[in-house]
């Protein structure tokens, strides 16, 4: 019983994880149209500042995403409203953007892993933060904090793209770029700002994750490949089933890993085919 | 109040406007009419700016908006209400609705703005909470204007509004548009159901094939040989 609540505590807590990662390349792919290779970098990243704010600051590794993620959306800002934006401005047609978008991110993905290598080395690095049980339970602390971190961020995520102005700009730019245009939507900058979003929920991701997990530069790949499973797992473009597919594929990581840790990939690929024999246009596909 | 002036514009290597003019006074009702593929829904986004012109100049309320972000130029009070509807279907009725309001100065006031065109639209007010894709084609059709109105426009420029939608409610589509115009709206209508639609506006325009072919007062073209053969089919 304990194992499984542990098991199952550990798969919600990765399912949010996921979901934040996957939510932030959803609005890269389906908003700003930039299939983004270096998503997964930018976890990295996160993950390494979190480490690096904590021996240089002694800032505590959650708060610590109060720095990880702004960083990231001006990152991310900055390289849209430069690189992909004129690549947007260069292609005849969005699909020829496309291309050029995923080979472009193809060398910022090289950029940015061979520059953490050259400032962070190649070594595992890892932290204790939180360790202490919770009493007669199994569960680090740690899991239980980051937890509830990661439903509160969620929920607000949430809220923000159900409830405020921008964030309705943000889906309605999703159905239809034109006709969000058309109502007097700036879409330059809302694409810039997706494509920031993105990055930053990458970083907070990231940073979570380093609480959890030894983190190495060599990271951001596997994550990468994770959210594109996510992503195409919820529907292409549907920020709801990237969070719901992220969830899904926390609890499917947590149990597998508990009976047998090196099958963990394979049932990730599994469960991504099924799903797709039975809903081909994925969880909230239409 | 929009004066259109030389316009080309082309998709790639092909041109489709030549040399397009068009002027609509503030306060008139005028309809712009062409067979399929003419090439009105072109010029309608060349001035609304989803799309580039070639050359020309287009000029509404005295500001040069040729070349202008569409944000911009219905910041100016120039509504597109787009062909085949195109509301957000993922998002409610109501949030639609907040879409068409996104500019600053309507923003604020979007309330009051829902209140009216909810008066104007009672059915889009039962269905305020329902999805968009849930609603006929009717109710799209009323939902593409009413978010079209909710930016506070000066001048809208709609684009087939009776397109696939049953004699009973293209009257009523009609009417609502009628009802617009006397509120001091400038409309220009681009329609395919030529009746109707020299029936209730002040002038209309003739488009073939990317050329200006006719205008006048909607009284003398409904009687000209050339528009009554072409799209009246008598
Ligand atoms: N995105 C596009 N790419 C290439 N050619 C296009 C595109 N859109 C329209 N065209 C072509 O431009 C010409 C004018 O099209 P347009 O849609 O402006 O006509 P229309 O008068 O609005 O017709 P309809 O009454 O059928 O809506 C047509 O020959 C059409 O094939
Ligand atoms: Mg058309």
């Amino acid at each position: 019983m304990i194992a499984f609540r542990d098991i199952f505590i550990t798969g919600l807590l990765l399912g949010g994880i996921f979901a934040l990662v996957s939510v932030g390349l959803t609005l890269q792919y389906g908003v700003a149209r930039v299939l983004n290779v270096a998503h997964g970098e930018f976890i990295m990243v996160g993950a390494f500042m979190t480490f690096w704010l904590l021996g240089s600051a002694n800032l505590n590794p959650l708060l610590s995403v109060a720095i990880t993620g702004p960083v990231a959306f001006i990152m991310g800002f900055i390289l849209h409203k430069t690189l992909f934006r004129r690549l947007m401005d260069t292609s005849p047609s969005l699909d020829i953007f496309e291309g050029k978008s995923l080979l472009a991110s193809f060398g910022l993905l090289y950029v940015v892993q061979n520059l953490a290598r050259i400032i962070w080395g190649s070594d595992v690095e890892g932290y204790n933060f939180l360790n202490s049980t919770v009493t007669a339970a199994q569960i680090p602390l740690n899991r239980l904090v980051a937890l509830a971190f990661v439903v509160v961020l969620g929920g607000a995520f949430y809220f923000f793209l159900a409830r405020t102005r921008l964030g309705k700009a943000i889906r309605a730019s999703a159905q239809s770029p034109t006709t969000a245009e058309l109502m007097g939507v700036d879409i330059r900058n809302v694409l810039a700002i997706c494509f920031g979003l993105g990055l930053g929920l990458a970083a907070i991701a990231g940073s979570l994750l380093s609480t959890l997990f030894a983190i190495q530069t060599s990271i951001g790949l596997g994550y990468t490949v994770i959210a594109m499973v996510v992503v195409v797992m919820g529907g292409l473009g549907s920020i709801t089933g990237a969070m719901i597919g992220g969830i899904i594929l926390g609890l499917v990581s947590s149990t597998v890993t508990f009976f047998h840790p090196s099958l963990t990939m394979i049932a990730y690929y599994v469960i991504f085919i099924v799903l797709l024999l039975a809903r081909p246009k994925g969880i909230m596909g239409k | 109040m929009l004066e259109i002036n030389g316009l080309s514009a082309s998709y790639g290597n092909v041109q489709v406007l030549w040399d397009v003019c068009l002027r609509v006074d503030e306060g008139e009702f005028v309809a712009l009419v062409g067979a399929n593929g003419a090439g009105k829904t072109t010029l309608l986004n060349a001035v609304s700016g989803v799309m580039k012109p070639g050359s020309g100049s287009v000029t509404f309320m005295g500001h040069r908006i040729d070349g202008s972000a569409p944000n911009a130029i219905v910041n100016l009070g120039l509504s597109h209400i787009p062909e085949s509807r195109q509301v957000f279907t993922e998002m409610s009725v109501r949030e639609n609705l907040e879409m068409g309001a996104y500019p600053s100065r309507a923003w604020k006031s979007r309330r009051e703005t829902m209140k009216k065109v909810f008066g104007l639209f009672p059915r889009l007010e039962e269905r305020a909470g329902q999805l968009a894709r849930s609603l006929s084609g009717g109710e799209q059709q009323m939902l593409a204007l009413g978010r079209g109105l909710m930016s506070l426009p000066k001048m809208c420029m709609i684009d087939e509004p009776s397109n696939g939608l049953a004699p009973l409610i293209v009257t009523e589509i009609f009417e609502i548009l009628k009802s617009l115009h006397k509120e001091g709206i400038t409309i220009l209508l681009v329609e395919q159901n030529v009746r109707q639609t020299l029936a209730i506006a002040d002038r209309a325009y003739v488009l073939e094939n990317g050329h200006n072919a006719l205008d006048g007062a909607c009284c003398d073209l409904a009687e000209s040989e050339h528009v009554r053969k072409a799209y009246l089919g008598h």
